[in-house]
């Protein structure tokens, strides 16, 4: 019986494990956004469908969500980021406060939204159960 | 035959002051006098309190009168509502019948003890709040009877017994006398310039309780206090028309008193074992006259007896055997923090104190203070009925060994005497001074 | 429902702090100007000392007889106080909203925790409502009004429960603890809420006639 849980809760992990790297280097296959920056999760994940939302709020640069900045901080418009994770550029000074990274995403995300007047802005559409 | 039950309208306790002074009440004068009190006499402070009160209900186990009758009209709160927050709300459009009740639940079922700023978070001042309704009433002529024929007596003669100037001064002499078959050489000195001590009464004290007078003499005499008494209006350091809410008349008489002390160039002014007189003078009535503190310096009876004993001007012969209890009068103990100074000298001349529960600050008032018991006969009853927290309270001290009960305040005494009587519980009543009076070594004093 | 959003997270949000903000200062500078003028005793007798040392005895849970003599209602009154004042300001929903609209951030509350206080925030609302209509000198002193007061208070704590755990009708909730927040915010002034306002003044003013005149402690 306990063994028979155990095989069961390895074979998920795998299962888990194999499809988080794999969408890691998939581009297609996005499908939460996940930063490794955050310690400690405070909220669900939030599901993301990469190529879906892309093509409904018609997006075809790269460089309008991956964004790119010179040392100087001016955006530099024909480059784009998207191999990159947000935190590698939005650094966290203290790694136990994910405040100012949380709010860089959101920023980035809802702030589009607003200004669109299209997409979730409520705290529950993205970060549903 | 059986009884007809009792109807609620036949339960109103009659009252001439009250029943007759709401025969001449119009609803525009009542709107025209509420609205002019609260608009020219009353502000933030009003205001503040009535909108702050969140309905929670806990002042009312402060109220003696709540905890006796457990009926929820008899709770602080309670008392505000049946009283100013209608008035408010109808903006002064309330009846005859209103008023006469406001002033009943005012005058005689609130003794302005203060008990329950003690017991509200916010410290609202229930008692300012029944003496602004007293302070309608009065300007409605809306007073009962016996506390209003005692304020007249205040703005007819200056003193609340209707004593005439030549009755006073003829009860200190004759006191005099009678103490000089005790101690030979022992004056009351009237109207002498340059004192150190200028010494009042109540009116009642003359009136009906001259041995007081006597006794303060000769613990004077004993003490060899340069004192003296005043032989003219003015003597008189009682004040009823502070609680009919007839403000002007309340500063006249403060007044004449602090003037009378003043003319004698007295040092200060020591005042008899009196609750209600002494927050006329120390809290309300040098106020009314835009004195922050009294303009000369005011000592009560409890602290003068502290001072005496303190400094070995006092000499106890053979101390009071029976074990005694202490009740703290509200005036000068929530008004002037005398509880600790009273317990000095209740155990430097008693040899067994017994202390009731709650005291100091927490004691339940005696339920005549605040002008109730100078209501008079008509609401006797309900204000001794309506203290048998206070009789618990007795009942208590009692059980555990006091016989008799030490009231250093006339108004307590008048109230304690009637609940000793009425509940059955057989305490002897004194004055601080009656003991000490008992106990010290009398005449050494003018030897000295 | 976006639109709605954006309207109560928006201006609303504006509005009701400016009702907030502005009408307390109103109603606090109005009141001190009219004591300036009737009730003057007021300034001559406060005595910041005797306040202070009557309004510490005040917000300390026991500090006082009364609230020694009623230990479950002392119990709830503190609780819900503390986790009343302490949920808005500390949760982490409503931190990160801060940060992003200002970027200021400051210390915040687990969830787990704040769950638990919000939930002995909804209990407190109903020993308040339980009390009012049970206990006979509370109930006498109830007017309709106390029962708004009480659900405008609650609310905002019971549709902020909802809209965290997701249940169902989470855009419509969530849309209504906004707004019913908002409603409470702007109630505080104007209403009985101002207790919150008026109780150092009241308290303290009643700690200095006590302390400085009287010579008595008032607790």
């Amino acid at each position: 019986m306990k063994k028979k849980r155990l095989a069961a809760y390895i074979a998920v992990s795998v299962f888990v494990s194999v499809f988080a790297v794999i969408s890691g280097f998939s581009q297609e296959d996005v499908t939460t956004v996940h930063d490794s920056a955050f310690r400690r999760m405070m909220r669900p994940a939030v599901r993301f469908l990469h190529d879906d939302h892309n093509e409904k709020a018609e997006i075809e640069e790269c460089s309008v969500c991956h964004h790119s900045y010179d040392a100087m901080g001016r955006k530099l418009e024909d480059e784009s980021s998207e191999d990159m994770a947000c935190s590698e550029c939005h650094t966290l000074k203290n790694v136990d406060d994910p405040v100012p990274l949380i709010r860089v995403y959101h920023l980035q995300c809802k702030g589009c939204h607003l200004e669109k007047n299209a997409g979730p802005v409520m705290c529950g559409e993205c970060h549903a159960n | 035959m059986a009884e007809p039950a009792l109807k609620e309208e036949s339960r109103e306790i009659f009252d001439e002051g009250l029943n007759r002074g709401i025969e001449k009440l119009t609803s525009e004068k009542i709107e025209q006098v509420i609205n002019a009190v609260l608009e020219d006499e009353t502000g933030a402070r009003l205001k503040v309190y009535v909108d702050t009160c969140v309905h929670c209900g806990l002042c009312s186990e402060a109220c003696h009168f709540y905890v006796s009758f457990r009926e929820p009209r008899f709770s602080p709160a309670g008392k505000v509502k049946q009283t100013l927050w209608e008035m408010l709300k109808k903006k002064g459009k309330v009846s005859p019948e209103f008023i006469r009740r406001a002033s009943e639940i005012a005058s005689t079922e609130c003794n302005l003890c203060k008990r329950c700023s003690m017991y509200c978070p916010f410290g609202i001042d229930v008692a300012y709040l029944m003496l602004v309704v007293r302070r309608i009433c009065h300007k409605l002529g809306v007073t009962p009877q016996y506390i209003q024929d005692t304020a007249h007596s205040h703005s007819a003669t200056f003193n609340q017994m209707w004593v005439k100037d030549d009755e006073w001064i003829d009860t200190l002499m004759w006191q005099e006398e009678e103490a000089q078959d005790e101690i030979p050489d022992l004056r009351i000195p009237l109207d002498k310039e340059g004192a150190d001590v200028f010494y009042s009464v109540i009116g009642p004290e003359p009136k009906f309780r001259a041995q007081l007078i006597y006794q303060a003499a000769v613990i004077m005499d004993a003490a060899g206090i340069n004192w003296t008494m005043p032989a003219t209006p003015g003597w008189d350091n009682s004040d009823m028309c502070m609680y009919t809410g007839d403000n002007e008349m309340m500063g006249r008489l403060k007044k004449a008193h602090f003037e009378s002390a003043m003319r004698l160039k007295a040092k200060r002014i020591v005042m008899g074992e009196c609750g209600h007189a002494f927050r006329s003078i120390y809290d309300m009535g040098n106020r009314w006259l835009a004195w922050q503190m009294p303009p000369i310096p005011v000592t009560h009876a409890i602290e003068f007896y502290y001072e005496l004993f303190r400094e070995g001007k006092l000499k106890i012969a053979r101390k009071y055997e029976t074990p005694v209890t202490l009740h703290d009068p509200c005036n000068i103990v929530r008004g002037r923090g005398l509880h600790e100074m009273a317990r000095y000298v209740v155990n430097e001349v008693c040899e067994e104190f017994v202390e009731m529960h709650p005291n100091r600050e927490h004691n339940f008032c005696c339920s005549a203070g605040g002008g109730v018991i100078n209501c008079g006969p008509p609401f006797r009853n309900k204000r001794v009925e309506g203290n048998k927290a206070k009789a618990d309270q007795l009942f208590d001290a009692k059980a555990r060994g006091a016989k008799t009960l030490i009231a250093p305040c006339h108004n307590c005494h008048g109230g304690l005497e009637d609940i000793i009587h009425h509940y059955g519980l057989g305490l002897e009543l004194k004055f601080l001074g009656d003991i000490i009076y008992e106990c010290m070594e009398k005449g050494q004093g003018s030897e000295m | 429902m976006q639109t709605l959003y954006n309207f109560v997270s928006g201006p609303l949000v504006w509005l009701s702090f400016m009702i907030f903000i502005g009408g307390s200062l109103y109603r606090l500078i109005s009141m001190a100007v009219l004591a300036k003028k009737k009730d003057p005793l007021v300034y001559v007798y406060m005595d910041w000392y005797y306040a202070l040392r009557s309004i510490f005895h005040w917000i300390i849970p026991f500090g006082s007889e009364n609230m020694k003599k009623r230990p479950v209602m002392t119990l709830v009154t503190f609780v819900f106080h503390i986790c009343l004042i302490g949920i808005p300001i500390f949760l982490f929903a409503h931190v990160i909203l801060w940060e992003e609209a200002w970027n200021i951030s400051w210390w915040f509350i687990s969830d787990p925790v704040a769950d638990i206080m919000t939930l002995a925030v909804i209990a407190s609302c109903i020993f308040f409502l339980v009390r009012r209509l049970v206990l006979p000198e509370v109930r006498y002193l109830t007017s309709y009004s106390d029962f708004v007061i009480l659900a405008i208070v609650a609310v905002p704590f019971i549709t902020g429960f909802w809209a965290y755990h997701q249940w169902f009708g989470y855009r419509l909730m969530l849309i209504l603890h906004i707004l019913s927040g908002e409603i409470m915010l702007a109630a505080i002034p104007f209403t009985r809420l101002s207790h919150a306002l008026f109780f150092p003044v009241t308290r303290g003013y009643m700690g200095s006639e006590f302390g400085a005149v009287k010579n008595a402690k008032d607790w």
